[in-house]
């Protein structure tokens, strides 16, 4: 029972982290219709700015993650009128993004590569190697914290996406594109800020991602198979589903870990995927895809 | 005569692709219903779409109180006082009516003003007040007409659009949506509709526009335009008419 309570704490954790790493993904989608494949090289960049932060000055990482959250959401700003801007007209933008994203996934590696090289980078704060004990169970803080802050910051992108006005634009472009610019919204600027803030996210969960998980550029080919699955089995474009996914996936994950073993853990992502493919291709909380 | 909106002889088409309107021009009168009529691919939907901003106008004017429209984005004619409501209905349907009226009052600046508008419109369509807190994807084809045709009026537009707002609809509840706009322009709203209908649409307008291969064939008072032998030409075929 309380290798089932332990297994279970661990996973919910991780799952918080790994929600937050594929929610960026999945308002980026749901928006702006922009499978975005470089988002995990994204998260990697922000991870770098913590990492660089910690071990240049000092500063904790979870102090620097608005930092590295601003920095990245000004480098979405760029990329979005770089990549995005001229294409959003047409008629196979989302096929379109696809290659586009995974030109700039390699390139970003490559740079990252050029300028930090290969090697297995984390960020060590007091935390990330302490746990609290509770009776037998052991709860490792910094995925704890991570997981905390994670979902505190889903949070307020739930309560600013339902409540406020730029908020309701946002929803209402990712519902129907053509009714929202139809009753005054400037689709282009919303597309633009949603990318930004989807962005900001990939560099937020890079702050948190560098003290839980070891990081090297080329480690993003092993997340965005992971997000992937998060984001199709969530329904893509529902950051609800992105959380529930997250955590469901990340806790069964644990378990397959556990009592499997754990080389077949990272497994349990790409297996979902295939199954959920199968099974249920508009995820749980996606819509139905429309008949052509 | 006062017009409210002139369009002039505008070409326009998507994208690249060839010209759908060529010579198109309508006239429309404040406080009227006016109604497009024309054969399938006449360029009736096209026209509306023109003149909202969501295509560009290669040729001729879209002139709206004395000011040229031509080359505004539609959130910008939108300000201007002019509401395009298309043929899907263009509504959020994982909102809920009251969040689809939010919508509509998007370019309100004034919160407060907004929400008294939604809460007079909830009032007047008893059929959203009792559906205010439900998704707007899960009420009927009618209840969604209705919805969309009620948004418009938070921004109090001078002009509202309406593409086919009949379409899909049953007849009972086709006349329904007609009442509103009829009640709409004795409110001073000002309602230009494409009807694939055209007895039906001239029957419940006051002016009549005959549209056909992306050209106006002529305009005039409904009942007129109803009377006009050239329309039975255009529908039925018609030298066994004539």
């Amino acid at each position: 029972m309380t290798d089932i309570l332990q297994i279970l704490i661990l996973g919910l954790a991780l799952g918080g982290v790994i929600a937050l790493m594929g929610s960026g993904l999945s308002l980026v989608f749901g928006v702006m219709r922009i499978v975005n494949l470089a988002h995990p090289s994204l998260i990697i960049c922000g991870a770098y700015v913590s990492y660089w932060a910690f071990k240049l000055w000092g500063l904790d990482p979870i102090v620097t993650l608005p930092i590295a959250a601003l920095i990245m959401a000004a480098i979405g700003v760029l990329l979005y009128r770089l990549m995005f801007e001229s294409q959003a007209k047409s008629a196979r933008y989302s096929e379109m993004t696809v290659l586009l994203t995974f030109a700039l996934a390699m390139i970003v590696e490559g740079f990252l590569g050029a300028a930090f090289t290969n090697t297995q980078r984390v960020t060590s704060p007091d935390y990330a190697t302490d746990a609290f004990f509770i009776g037998s169970l052991f709860i490792p803080k910094g995925q704890l914290y991570a997981g905390c802050v994670s979902l505190a910051i889903i949070g307020a992108l739930t309560l600013f996406l339902n409540y406020s006005r730029l908020g309701y634009a946002i929803r209402a472009t990712t519902q129907n594109r053509e009714a929202a610019e139809l009753l005054g919204v400037n689709v282009n600027l919303i597309s633009m800020i949603a990318f930004a803030i989807g962005i900001g996210l990939a560099g937020a969960a890079g702050s948190l991602v560098s003290f839980v998980f070891s990081f090297f550029p080329a480690k993003q080919w092993e997340w965005i198979a992971m997000l992937m699955s998060v984001v199709v089995l969530g329904g893509m474009g529902s950051v609800l589903g992105t959380v529930v996914a997250a955590l469901l996936l990340s806790v069964i994950a644990a378990f397959v870990g556990a009592w499997v073993g754990a080389t077949w853990s990272t497994m349990t992502f790409f297996l979902a995927l295939f199954v959920i493919l199968l099974i249920r291709p508009q995820g749980l909380f996606g819509e139905k895809p429309e008949l052509a | 005569m006062s017009e409210l909106l002139q369009v002039t002889n505008i070409t326009a088409g998507y994208g690249d692709g060839p010209a759908i309107l060529d010579g198109a021009r309508l006239t429309v009168e404040p406080g009227k219903v006016h109604c497009i009529i024309g054969p399938n691919g006449a360029g009736k939907s096209t026209l509306l779409k023109a003149i909202c901003g969501m295509l560009t106008i290669r040729k001729g004017d879209v002139v709206f109180k004395g000011e040229r429209l031509n080359g505004l984005r539609p959130d910008q004619i939108l300000r201007k006082g002019i509401c395009f409501v298309p043929q899907e209905r263009a509504l959020f349907p994982k909102m809920t009516v009251r969040e689809n009226l939010r919508m509509g009052g998007y370019v309100l600046s004034d919160t407060k003003l907004r929400d008294r508008r939604i809460d007079e419109i909830l009032e007047r369509f008893p059929v959203l007040r009792e559906r205010a807190d439900q998704h707007a994807g899960t009420m009927s084809g009618g209840q969604q007409q209705t919805l969309a045709m009620a948004r418009t009026l938070i921004v109090k537009p001078d002009i509202v659009m309406l593409d086919e707002p009949s379409l899909g609809l049953a007849p009972k509840v086709v006349q329904e949506m007609f009442d509103i706009m009829k009640m709409m322009s004795q409110e001073g709203v000002t309602v230009l509709l494409v009807e694939q209908n055209a007895l039906m649409g001239l029957k419940n307008s006051d002016w009549g526009v005959v549209l056909d291969l992306g050209r106006t064939l002529f305009e005039g008072p409904a009942e007129a335009v109803l009377a006009d032998p050239r329309i039975q030409e255009l529908y039925l075929g018609g030298r066994k008419v004539a």
